[in-house]
């Protein structure tokens, strides 16, 4: 409500009561006209303040609803008696009991524990759970075990712990205020829309006082010349135009919501328009967030396993003997389960009571041999002895499902070397063969393969137990393992990987086309980050990094110009020793960059290096500790299904199926918006010369006023606003997303030939236009330009009852009076009838309105309607309000202008065509806005 | 330590592998397995806190750096960006064009304008063509007949001294001068005397000069200022003159001509104990329309009604209303009080 044109328009109503109290001062009863003005000024501006205002609070409003904060409830040891309070209730030194579910109160050290693991991948970015114990492990806090962190969830087992840190002093709350203290940036359209503001606002200003002087040196009262002074900055300002802008956004707002952006700041959807650097999570923003089995080795042979969403395609060959034993294994020695009660769900869909590798095997087998739970339940498991990080593999004796076989059947897996050591033959087709050098060797370079490709490997083997040493009463002992683990029958190997969408390879291309640069910033293993950003194509498939180059010329990394790697994998090791220059470096002479093993806090780093760098940056982030970064960064981005409260709340949008791909949606959404609202602005622009040039030719040249302020305001604020919104709706002109992204400093959302066209083509033609209707009116009612020309004083003296027109008729004041309302409303129709050309043309700023179909965009038909429809209503439904000072036109008054209204349209074709003849041209760099 | 294990780390031999292959086959357990990466892991924790006070440190930075800038230095700048936009000496460039390009705009411009005025200027012409300058095209907004008091001395409230000439000086030679076209010598030498009581309508083409009837002055009787050359202002009883306004083509209905009639407005009717008119029949006569417009009703001279104020209330202000009566007069229009009626005040000071 303060600031850019509110700013004018109060300056203006302050005007309009000052005038009415010097002339209050001066004669006992002056018109309250003034006053009305000012009140109406006012209210204009606080209006379109609260529509403003309820705009933005309706989208955070959707964002409130987000976040249902359920209060947090503590089990506290107070007085040696258990009590549930809030947790905010929580002092330093209190006794909390966490259980598996609960999210840890306050930083708590903890007293003791029973198989405690904690999520910390909020605080940290580590997706693997914490275990947790009582003892002190590390100087560093956030690396001993015994301490567990405010807002981190306890998985499993039970702890009692001492509360050390509440609120803000929590390790989180620290976070949250550097969150904070990282300064608010202007978004890019507030910046654009500022920039717009200070030229109007300047024009307005200069052209002001300009007459300002002018009319005092013509001899006109200053009080006259203040009104003029108002009523040329209300004509000048776009009253309606912020109000347009904001309800445009929030449009724009609506339809990225339903592709899956939630947008919290409204202008932040431009902001995504103009970004030219994302910086991308990986896992789950880029990948499916969940272990899934990508490829398989046996019989000496890699297949590939299906591993897009729905799995439903697996084509590998599952004739051989091998399979059959492999799928065996990888069914039973596997302690994942489904959830009960999912029967209707699809398999993928299913929730499992497992780790993410476990469960991965257990969707897999689903899919591919049936019902596993009916297979385990058929070859009953009689010993198990689980995965640990000694032993690497994992085992379980199961009794098999054929009748008459009385063995017992061992099966293992784990990491294959372990599982090869363990093995003396092999299964290649079915049949056992004794495990030589050259199987080894082909082993060895199928996990290097597969290892490569950064997936998690895993080794399967088998053995069936002798029946004479093993009878069926054997009673196998895990601890003392009396059973054989070596001289087993290796089967295959089987590698997963975290895969990427399937979306996303199709985005990220859209966003090279785009000229968008896409950084993947992971916490993961480099090689395995290069691998996810190879598939989805962040590093193009002919890019190597350095290290590339000088594995291929066989020379060290140092001797590399590294000006000669697109692509560059940074560690988080590398970038901890970085000053900001070398990062820029790396930034700057790099297109295709993967951070790998980051901490969230380096993000922060990264996106200041960005910004270093002149670039627009969108970073995603879910974490906690992602929040500075996200606040940092024109454009945060949170993870919906993923991503923190913290999080949420420092991005300026929610990414609601944590899919880059809709990111990219969102960018076509917000460089598509950018255009209209040049569009827009460029349509609203225009009428200002027109409703400008009466005040003017009426000081220097005394014609009576050809339009009034009030009129003025409901061109503005009546006639225009819809066709204004509607220009929003309009289509892409061409691929959007195969250009750069803006020039921040360079492409301004109004620019010269922008205001210029408007203000001097448009504008003028559409004030000549008027003008024209405008002499007509009053030359027909008696009034020949002749005799208007310098008759303003008499016109307007309230005394002179018979003013003589051309014809030799003499007036009374209000007949005059009348007349002059009649030239309002005539002035005000040709205005709408040209701003209906105005609307049309401005569908395109490049191609002909025809190339983009003059009907494809039905919200503009609506505007042009709503725009007659308001003006019919003003001037034959209001036309006898007086204080509206609309008259009831005659009617073929509407259609003088429409010449002029067809003139403007071909004269804007022929500009276009000028334009698509010769790009580049001076005619283009000058016209085409 | 940086560049050691890059290079490390960079050859993908199978020694490489191992460490990493190593921690891919933990399955979900501690990651830590290899003493290398624990030593990544652990430089990437110590990294995190002090990241609060480097980014501290790097705002106090910032600051000394504003703070080191003086204030002027940066207008400075944006002066001599400015001019540079101006007029730059290097590329002889003003407004960041280049001359060339600076006269194509002027000249693009100068066309676009011109032909803008060839439009407006063809528009207008065809427009004045097609209205007649004899005849205007609609007249109902001037409808009904206006009315106009003289003397007309910027106000309408006559405040006067009998017996100081100077308060009503002015009003005499308002009247006077006002009444100099319809001196009687004029009258006879440019009008004609046409048949009182009906219309004086003369048919033709529209382009044709019309002839008017003849008002004279001495009409006007006492209110002449042929006998009384003060127009009563001496004596205090005032002559005030009325005027229709003219509208061309009106016309009273036959037989019952347009009268004028004057009272009190508010308070006591008896302020005002008589008026005379002049002519005698308070109207004016049907001969004097239809107006035909200025172009071709050149000597028109409008028909005058003078009231003369013989007796009224001295030494206080007197609200008059003078209102037109007959067929298709209006004379109660809210908005406007000047149609059909005018309402002046009296203020004779003995």
């Amino acid at each position: 409500m303060v600031g850019g044109f509110s700013i004018l328009l109060w300056i203006g109503a302050v005007l309009c009561w000052i005038a009415y109290g010097i002339q209050y001062s001066n004669n006992l009863s002056p018109s309250l006209d003034n006053v009305y003005l000012g009140v109406v000024l006012a209210v204009v501006v606080i209006l379109t303040g609260v529509f403003a205002y309820y705009q933005e609070a309706k989208s955070t409003n959707i964002m409130a609803s987000f976040s249902k904060m359920i209060p947090q409830q503590a089990l506290v040891i107070r007085d040696s008696q258990k009590t549930t309070i809030p947790s905010e209730q929580l002092v330093v030194g209190d006794i909390v009991e966490i259980k598996g579910g609960d999210q840890i109160p306050a930083d708590i050290r903890l007293l003791s524990t029973q198989g405690c693991k904690v999520d910390n991948s909020s605080l940290t970015g580590e997706s693997e759970p914490q275990s947790r114990s009582c003892d002190f492990t590390h100087e560093n806090p956030l690396e001993t075990k015994n301490i567990a962190f405010y807002s981190t969830t306890c998985l499993e087992g039970t702890a009692t712990g001492v509360v050390i840190n509440t609120g803000d002093r929590t390790i989180i709350g620290q976070i949250a205020s550097l969150a904070s203290e990282v300064g608010n940036e202007k978004t890019p359209i507030a910046i654009e829309i500022e920039h717009f503001v200070r030229i109007v606002a300047g024009v307005a200003i200069s052209i002001g006082f300009l007459f300002f002087i002018i009319s005092v040196s013509m001899k006109y009262a200053v009080l006259d010349s203040i009104i003029f002074l108002i009523s040329i900055i209300v004509a000048n300002v776009p009253e309606g135009l912020l109000a347009t802008v904001t309800v445009t956004l929030s449009l724009t707002a609506k339809r990225m919501a339903k592709k899956n952006c939630l947008v919290k700041n409204l202008e932040a959807v431009e902001t995504l328009g103009s970004t030219s650097i994302i910086c991308s999570d990986k896992t789950g923003t880029l990948t499916q967030n969940r272990m899934t089995v990508a490829h398989l080795w046996f019989d000496n042979q890699i297949f590939r396993a299906d591993t897009s969403e729905a799995q439903s395609n697996q084509t590998f060959d599952q004739s051989s003997g091998t399979w059959a034993s492999f799928s065996r294994i990888i069914s039973l020695c596997n302690r994942a389960e489904f959830k009960p009660g999912q029967e209707n769900v699809p398999i993928m869909k299913k929730t499992v009571i497992g780790d993410a590798s476990e469960t991965a095997l257990l969707k897999f087998s689903e899919v591919i041999s049936g019902d596993v739970m009916e297979i385990r339940k058929r070859n009953h498991k009689v010993a198990e002895i689980p995965f640990n990080s000694t032993n690497k593999f994992q085992v379980s004796i199961h009794e098999t499902d054929d009748p008459g076989d009385k063995r017992f059947l061992l099966v293992m897996k784990g990491a294959p070397e372990r599982i090869l050591e363990r093995c003396s033959t092999i299964m290649i087709n079915g049949q056992e063969q004794p495990l030589d050098e050259s199987t080894a060797e082909a082993f060895h370079t199928a996990y290097m393969e597969l290892g490569g490709m950064g997936e998690r490997v895993l080794g399967f083997c088998h053995l069936y137990l002798p029946a004479d040493k093993f009878p069926e009463t054997y009673s196998f002992d895990t601890d003392t393992m009396n059973f054989p683990t070596s001289s087993l029958c290796f089967v295959g190997l089987l590698s997963m990987i975290d895969p990427p969408r399937s979306t996303v390879p199709d985005a990220v291309t859209k966003c090279r086309s785009a000229g968008i640069k896409v950084i993947m910033v992971t916490g993961d293993h480099p090689i395995t980050a290069k691998a996810i950003a190879k598939s989805v194509g962040i590093i193009s498939a002919n890019s190597e990094t350095v290290e590339d180059i000088a594995k291929r010329l066989n020379v060290a990394v140092e001797q590399v110009n590294k000006r000669d790697a697109r692509a560059a994998v940074v560690t988080g090791m590398e970038l901890s020793g970085m000053s900001p220059g070398q990062l820029d470096e790396i930034l700057a002479n790099h297109s295709e960059i993967v951070f790998a093993r980051t901490s969230p806090q380096q993000k922060l780093f990264i996106v200041e290096g960005c910004q270093r760098l002149g670039a627009v940056v969108a970073v995603t982030g879910d974490g906690v500790n992602d929040s500075p970064a996200l606040k940092k960064a024109d454009i945060g981005i949170a993870m919906g299904i993923s991503g923190s409260d913290a999080a949420k709340n420092a991005a300026d949008m929610v990414l609601l199926d944590d899919n880059f791909a809709s990111i990219v949606t969102g960018v076509e959404e917000g460089r598509l918006i950018f255009d209209n609202l040049k569009k827009t602005i460029a349509y609203t622009l225009t009428k200002n010369i027109a409703e400008l040039c009466p005040f003017l030719i009426y000081i220097i040249i005394g014609i009576p006023l050809p339009m009034g302020t009030i009129t003025i305001l409901f061109i503005d604020l009546g006639t225009d606003i819809i066709p204004s919104v509607a220009l929003a709706y309009e289509k892409a002109e061409s691929d959007i997303m195969n250009r750069k992204p803006r020039h921040k400093k360079k492409d301004r959302l109004v620019n010269a030939p922008l205001a210029l066209y408007s203000y001097l083509h448009i504008g003028l033609m559409q004030a000549v236009g008027a003008f024209v209707v405008y002499f007509t009116v009053y030359a027909q009612a008696g009034f020949r330009p002749s005799r208007l020309i310098g008759l303003r004083v008499q016109w307007e003296k309230d005394d002179v009852n018979d003013l003589e027109d051309s014809y030799g008729q003499e007036w009374t004041r209000y007949q005059r009076q009348y007349l002059e309302w009649t030239g309002y409303t005539a002035f005000f129709a040709a205005i709408t009838i040209q701003q209906i050309a105005d609307v049309i043309i401005r569908k395109t700023r490049r191609n002909s309105v025809f190339q983009q179909g003059l009907f494809r965009n039905k919200v503009i038909w609506v505007g042009i309607a709503s725009q007659i429809i308001i003006a019919l209503i003003l001037s034959y439904g209001l036309g006898s309000v007086t204080a509206l000072s609309f008259t009831v036109l005659r009617a073929q008054y509407w259609f003088v202008v429409v010449p002029y209204a067809i003139l403007i349209w071909v004269y804007d074709e022929i500009r276009k065509l000028f334009i698509r003849l010769y790009p580049g041209s001076w005619w283009d760099k000058n016209m085409y806005y | 330590m940086r560049r050691q294990l890059r290079s490390r780390r960079a050859p993908t031999l199978p020694h490489g592998y191992r460490f990493r292959l190593d921690d891919q086959d933990e399955m979900n357990q501690n990651y830590l397995a290899d003493e290398e990466e624990e030593a990544e892991e652990e430089a990437q924790m110590v990294a995190m806190p002090n990241l609060e006070e480097e980014e501290k440190e790097e705002e106090q930075k910032e600051e000394e750096e504003v703070q080191d800038q003086p204030a002027d230095n940066t207008w400075w700048q944006k002066l001599q960006l400015i001019s540079e936009y101006l007029w730059d000496p290097e590329q002889r460039m003003s407004l960041a064009r280049t001359g060339q390009s600076c006269s194509l705009i002027l000249v693009i411009y100068f066309l676009f304008y011109a032909s803008l005025a060839a439009v407006i200027t063809v528009c207008m012409y065809t427009l004045f063509l097609a209205i007649s300058p004899y005849l205007p095209t609609f007249t109902e907004r001037e409808k009904p007949p206006g009315v106009m008091i003289r003397p007309f001395a910027q106000s309408l409230n006559f405040n006067f001294n009998v017996s100081e000439p100077d308060t009503w000086q002015h009003y005499v030679i308002s009247l006077n001068g006002f009444l100099q076209g319809y001196n009687d010598s004029l009258q006879e030498e440019m009008n004609v005397d046409c048949p009182p009581g009906q219309y004086f309508i003369q048919d033709g083409e529209e382009e044709e000069d019309k002839k008017a009837c003849q008002f004279k002055r001495s009409f006007l009787k006492n209110c002449s200022g042929l006998e009384d050359p003060t127009f009563g202002y001496s004596t205090g009883q005032p002559c005030i003159l009325l005027k229709m306004n003219r509208i061309v083509g009106f016309r009273p209905e036959l037989g019952d001509p347009v009268k004028v009639s004057c009272k009190v407005q508010r308070g006591d009717e008896n302020d005002i104990r008589s008026i005379s008119y002049y002519p005698e029949s308070a109207s004016f006569d049907l001969r004097y329309y239809p107006y035909y417009g200025k172009l071709t009703h050149v000597n028109y001279t409008s028909p005058l009604v003078a009231m003369h104020f013989t007796d009224v209330v001295k030494n206080q202000v007197v609200p008059v209303q003078c209102q037109l009566k007959g067929k298709g007069i209006i004379n109660d229009v809210i908005n406007d009080r000047f149609v059909g009626r005018v309402i002046f005040t009296l203020n004779i000071e003995t």
